[in-house]
């Protein structure tokens, strides 16, 4: 099976650049070096790739929207979003930890391609032992003149979830509380400091030297329609080998279940949560879905960050919601009421039904309520705790009902 | 450059030093906040009202500020954390992995509820939102740095660290 973030990762000394280097490490950056920037853009949007971090956003076409400098003259940056923090996705942190080159030379790649002179890894502050293993990297990269073109300096957040949101990432990084902001403008028109910014997720920077390597086009062929080259999945819960694993996109869900070794040995399948704890769970009848962007989407859910969390009858749907829940409620950056407000009630309403002192009204009113918070807030944080508050009592319906003597699901 | 101080400053000389050192760390000196309260926090445990007036003067900040960003992260605590801040994920992965159970662990093994710090000052525990270590859960931490998976035995090694 094609692989390309973690083909050499049977290699132990792959962080250090000399082993790197030999194994082709670089070489698409000198590649995109001596095309014009647009040229490196319109490779990238040949590719097919889409954003890595959750959202799923054609990079080429994000890229696109960075004003011309002889329209809007002056600083550009790129910033890579390493503040993984959505619950179940930890990819990021093995590509920081095993791949810190990989990145790094994606990084150069991006800001060559909008012509940016500084860029920034924000990279979370839970992960010190990666920051570590990243500036060393960043250090061999500096020593070698590697970051002539553009310098890269590091910075660590303290400790929001909120903060992975790239608008809310670039209000922490201007030293702000980290509340999203409402586009438009965009941050590539208006992002760091008011001036044209990128924020791109670790993984997909690090597509970025295949892709200039041996082109666009063969990029795209790995994956499906519209959906170019490999993901890689975060699998955890209860399957039997939890790891990353790197998967063609459009491979199907049953395939990467099975990498993973399959659901825990005397035990049966429940659901599949596919992006992280964000996204609506698939079932048993659904593994046979094929994991991309556009088909996971079709299907009510998301790939989201590929945080795939597998859940078997031991779980509880209730538990489930109202862990989710907690943690919406914890991160809730407070500016929109609806999500301030209503992720707080979900987390309550679902802590009484858990103590066994749900009422009949619970289930209409966490529905209502979720009705009243998705779409009517600034950011996806408040989407969800509406699509939370609804999805588990929809597709699991026993398990609320009976923590709720005479209650029904709606 | 130093701003003349209004506030007698809690911190040494070189702490100064630093905390000055990340007003020029970055194109625009604000960007060096949250790093600077990152190292607050580190030195002393906690931020204090007194400690953040006085990065607001060393930013040319207002106070007001500097604290709503204090009080608005995780990392960042009003009130004392032990010298080892231990963390444990309580993030879906890791409760459906027992986290519930090694929260028990870690209050009967270092004597202290969670955000209590034990007397020595040495430790304090609190349960943590998703730590990007699903694989190893349930994930625990110290210090920002990840130890792998929190059973009876790593929780009892904690002991051990100076």
């Amino acid at each position: 099976m094609t692989k390309i973030l973690t083909k050499h990762f049977d290699e132990p000394k792959l962080h250090e650049l000399e082993t790197y280097k030999r194994l082709d490490g670089y070489k698409g950056l000198a590649k995109a070096l001596t095309m014009s920037q647009a040229d490196v853009t319109a490779e990238v949007l040949k590719s097919n790739l889409r954003g890595l971090g959750g959202a799923g956003f054609p990079t080429g076409a994000k890229w696109g929207t960075v004003p011309p400098a002889d329209k809007v003259p002056g600083p550009r940056y790129v910033v890579v979003n390493a503040d993984e923090s959505e619950p179940g996705c930890y990819k990021d942190r093995v590509l920081l930890t095993r791949a810190p080159h990989q990145l790094i030379e994606g990084l150069l790649i991006a800001s060559h391609a909008i012509g940016a002179k500084e860029s920034f890894i924000f990279i979370r502050g839970e992960y010190q032992n990666q920051y570590d293993i990243v500036a060393k990297a960043l250090k061999e990269a500096d020593d070698a003149g590697l970051t002539k073109t553009c310098s890269i300096k590091l910075m660590r957040g303290a400790g929001a979830y909120i903060s992975g949101l790239d608008t809310a990432l670039l209000e922490t990084m201007e030293g702000k509380k980290a509340w999203p902001r409402q586009p438009p403008p965009f941050p590539t028109v208006a992002g760091l400091m008011a001036k044209p910014t990128v924020v791109n997720n670790v993984e997909t920077l690090s597509m970025l030297p295949f892709i200039l390597r041996e082109g666009g086009e063969a990029f795209a062929k790995i994956g499906s329609p519209k959906n170019g080259g490999t993901v890689v999945f975060s699998v955890s819960g209860h399957v039997e080998k939890e790891g990353i694993y790197e998967v063609p996109m459009g491979s199907k869900l049953r395939d990467v279940l099975e990498l993973a070794g399959g659901v825990r040995k005397g035990h049966k399948l429940k659901a599949v949560i596919p992006g992280g704890t964000s996204m609506p769970p698939l079932l048993e009848k659904d593994l046979d879905l094929t994991l991309d962007f556009d088909a996971i989407r079709a299907a009510g859910t998301f790939l989201g960050a590929g945080g795939m969390i597998v859940l078997d009858e031991t779980a509880d749907a209730v538990e489930v919601a109202h862990n989710i829940e907690r943690f919406l409620t914890h991160e809730s950056c407070g500016q929109c009421t609806p999500c301030r407000e209503g992720s707080f009630w979900s987390e309550e309403i679902l802590e009484r039904i858990l103590d066994g002192k749900g009422t009949p009204e619970d289930l209409p009113n966490l529905t209502r309520m979720g009705e009243n918070i998705t779409g009517k807030v600034i950011c996806a944080l408040g989407d969800t705790v509406g699509v939370i508050a609804r999805t588990w009592q929809q597709k699991f319906p026993e398990d609320f009902k009976k923590r709720i003597p005479h209650g029904q699901a709606s | 450059m130093t701003p003349a101080t209004k506030v007698k400053s809690p911190f040494t000389p070189e702490q100064e030093k630093v905390l000055e050192g990340w007003t020029k760390a970055y194109p625009y000196s604000n960007m060096g906040l949250v790093e600077a309260l990152r190292s607050v926090q580190d030195w002393n445990r906690m931020i204090s009202p007194e400690a953040a007036a006085r990065v607001g003067e060393i930013f040319d900040l207002p106070f007001n500020r500097v604290w709503g960003v204090v009080n608005f992260f995780p990392t960042f605590t009003t009130k004392p954390t032990g010298k080892f801040r231990v963390g444990l994920c309580h993030g879906l992965s890791c409760f459906l992995k027992g986290s519930n159970k090694m929260e028990s662990c870690l209050e009967k093994t270092l004597g202290v509820k969670k955000k209590e710090v034990t007397p020595d000052g040495k430790f304090s525990w609190e349960p943590m939102e998703c730590l990007g270590a699903c694989e190893q859960a349930p994930a625990l931490q110290v210090n920002d740095r990840l130890q792998g998976a929190a059973t009876e035995a790593t929780i009892a090694k904690l002991k051990e660290l100076k």
